[in-house]
């Protein structure tokens, strides 16, 4: 087990820089997650940690060691691909002691090893079997067991449950969090998953066009986003952005009026208000945030496009001008049909206010 | 309704299937049928001695066969081996202009037969060759590739190397590139070396595709008859360099021995067969 630390790492290929100055620090036995859209640089920067990928500048520590010019196979590491990236010629068994069967490990310790990866990940009876024998789920099990196999310090996981369906996702994901609580080894797993990320984490970085935008325990990013991209991306249904404008900010509070609801009013708290009247803002509220009408701060008058009901809770989808879509959680609103109109409030302290360029107005 | 319309099919392949039993199927059979007559009296009688009887007693024969058998276990495992080198090589990251190299590879294919041999005949002369001359420059005494039997089929052996080892290459590069990147990236990680990897891992995933290219060779090489008849001069010297391809055409064209010539045709199409199928059979991939 080790922590791990990078430390201004740059990635570039020519001059299109692909990871910009990426620093954090990740502690001996942490659920680390990376999470982002498509091409921000999440799976770079597992590779470059692997040492699959070369870095451009910075540091990278495993334990106490500087890393960056260490072979991937000497850096302590193991690492779970999302194609799983199994021996297709070799079974189960093979996949799992090949490693080690090839860099001349004792053969006693090596059967010893697979037998107990076997235990651990319930795949005995699948041990004679080739890759192309196995269903999607026990592919990513052996991948897994091919990685606990080597007593990695720190385990990488390269969007591991991305070619699973739906129910297997949430099977496996079950299990890899079990596998972490019963190794206690430092896990480092990318996903665009932002459900897997904050089930799975102890810390999520989420990083949007190779900058790390925030890092942060999973509640801590839901309840308190640093900028507009972290607040839409954490939480589903994603967090309702509505345009704004500031009409008038005082030492502590900021008013502003919806442009595209009617001009509603809302005056929210600000510690450290910046910007004047007039100024155009966003802002964001959580689906599960609009409350009854009359029980908050403003209300909102809306026109039910879709209602889902999902028996615990539904899903109001209300188009209104300006192209911008509002979701409404409700618990008890089975009654509500397409084109009604409903009227819901918003609590100004559990709104949140960004400026143009996206960050976040505390 | 479904007989209508399966007659609108037979009627649009009917063109292809009469082509293909006029020159297909019925020389198949007649020759089969010819294979078991008398073809140098007239008329033709049914006389199965007459061709089977002497295939297997004819020291011409065995002449060819050994010769073509001595070409096709040297040949086809050096050239799938320099096919294989080559692949890998046209595989690797650190090579530059990998589609020039890739034309070049392939080029003998597409260069004429006669000015392939033609040019081949120049090189491996006896008196102003370049090969001889290299030798030479090395301190080799010249080789009569033309005047001794064994040259002779070494020569025949690298030609059709040359020819076709840049044609497996292809074949087998198309293989290499369909294993994917992370299998070597998890074999880099289990510490794995570049050459236990290429031994354990693409080896054996090119097996099948090596298979494939093994059975074409061998099939090739049982057929064998251009690189004989032009470039040492009809399988000179003195049926040193005589194959079962180029015995069947001076039976078949030259002495219009047609049921001796089809005879020979089916020896070599089973020779053929066998060995394909017992190399696909070596080589099965185990359960």
């Amino acid at each position: 087990m080790a922590e791990l630390s990078l430390k201004g790492v740059v990635k570039r290929y020519g001059s299109y820089e692909i990871i910009r100055n990426a620093s954090l620090d990740v502690a001996d036995g942490e659920f680390v997650v990376f999470v982002g859209p498509s091409g921000c640089g999440k799976s770079t920067l597992l590779r470059m940690i692997a040492g699959l990928e070369h870095i451009t500048d910075g540091e990278i520590r495993i334990g106490s060691t500087v890393v960056n010019d260490v072979e991937p196979a000497d850096r302590g590491i193991a690492m779970v691909f999302q194609s799983y990236a199994l021996y297709p010629h070799m079974t189960v068994e093979e996949n799992l002691a090949f490693g080690l069967r090839m860099t001349g490990n004792p053969k006693v310790d090596t059967q010893r090893r697979v037998q107990r990866v076997a235990d651990i990940l319930q795949i005995r009876e699948l041990m004679k079997r080739r890759p192309k024998q196995l269903s999607g789920g026990q592919r990513q099990r052996v991948a897994i067991g091919r990685a606990i196999v080597r007593e990695p310090q720190v385990f990488l996981f390269d969007e591991p449950l991305s070619n699973l369906d739906a129910e297997l996702r949430v099977q496996m994901r079950v299990e890899i969090s079990r596998l972490h609580k019963e190794l206690g080894t430092t896990m480092i797993y990318v996903t665009h998953d932002q459900t897997e990320a904050m089930t799975l984490a102890d810390k999520i970085v989420v990083l949007r066009g190779g900058n790390i935008e925030q890092i942060g325990a999973p509640l801590d990013l839901y309840d308190n986003p640093a900028n507009q991209f972290v607040a839409g991306f954490v939480g589903s249904p994603k967090m309702n952005f509505m345009s704004a404008e500031i009409i008038e900010a005082t030492d502590h509070s900021v008013t502003i009026t919806l442009l595209n609801q009617g001009n509603v009013r809302v005056t929210l708290p600000v510690e450290r208000p910046r910007g004047g009247s007039g100024e155009r803002v966003t802002l964001g509220i959580r689906p599960e945030h609009f409350v009854k009408a009359g029980q908050g701060d403003a209300d909102l008058t809306i026109k039910v496009d879709v209602a889902e009901h999902l028996g615990n809770t539904s899903y109001i989808y209300a188009n209104v001008t300006g192209g911008e879509q509002i979701i409404i959680e409700r618990e008890e609103s089975r009654n509500e049909t397409n084109r009604d109109l409903l009227t819901v409030a918003i609590r100004s302290s559990h709104a949140f206010l960004f400026d143009s360029d996206g960050n976040r107005l505390r | 309704m479904q007989s209508s319309r399966n007659r609108a099919a037979y009627g649009f392949l009917a063109p292809y299937l009469l082509i293909f039993a006029v020159f297909w199927i019925w020389p198949i059979i007649s020759s089969f049928v010819m294979s078991f007559q008398n073809t140098r009296i007239n008329p033709w009688t049914f006389s199965p001695g007459a061709n089977w009887g002497r295939l297997f007693s004819d020291p011409a024969f065995y002449n060819a066969l050994k010769n073509t058998m001595i070409i096709l276990v040297i040949q086809v495992p050096v050239m799938i081996t320099l096919a294989t080198i080559m692949a890998v090589l046209l595989n690797s990251p650190l090579l530059k202009a990998k589609g020039l190299f890739r034309f070049a590879f392939f080029a003998p294919v597409v260069v004429g037969e006669v000015a392939y041999a033609a040019v081949f005949r120049l090189m491996f002369n006896l008196d102003f060759g370049i090969v001889n001359k290299l030798l030479n420059a090395a301190g080799i005494p010249s080789i009569s590739w033309f005047a001794e039997a064994p040259a002779a089929m070494a020569l025949l052996i690298i030609a059709v190397t040359w020819r076709w080892a840049g044609y497996n290459a292809i074949i087998i590069l198309a293989g290499l590139q369909s294993i994917p990147d992370d299998v070597y990236e998890a074999a880099t990680l289990d510490r794995v070396s570049k050459l236990k990897q290429f031994i354990y891992i693409t080896l054996p995933l090119l097996r099948p595709i090596i298979l494939f290219c093994v059975v074409l060779s061998i099939i090739g090489s049982m057929q064998l008859f251009t690189e004989p008849f032009l470039i040492t001069n009809r399988g000179g010297p003195g049926g040193g360099t005589e194959t079962l391809g180029l015995f069947l055409y001076r039976q078949g064209f030259a002495s219009l021995n047609f049921g001796y010539a089809s005879a020979i045709a089916y020896t070599m199409a089973a020779l053929a067969i066998a060995i394909s199928l017992l190399n696909l059979w070596v080589g099965r991939e185990p359960k």
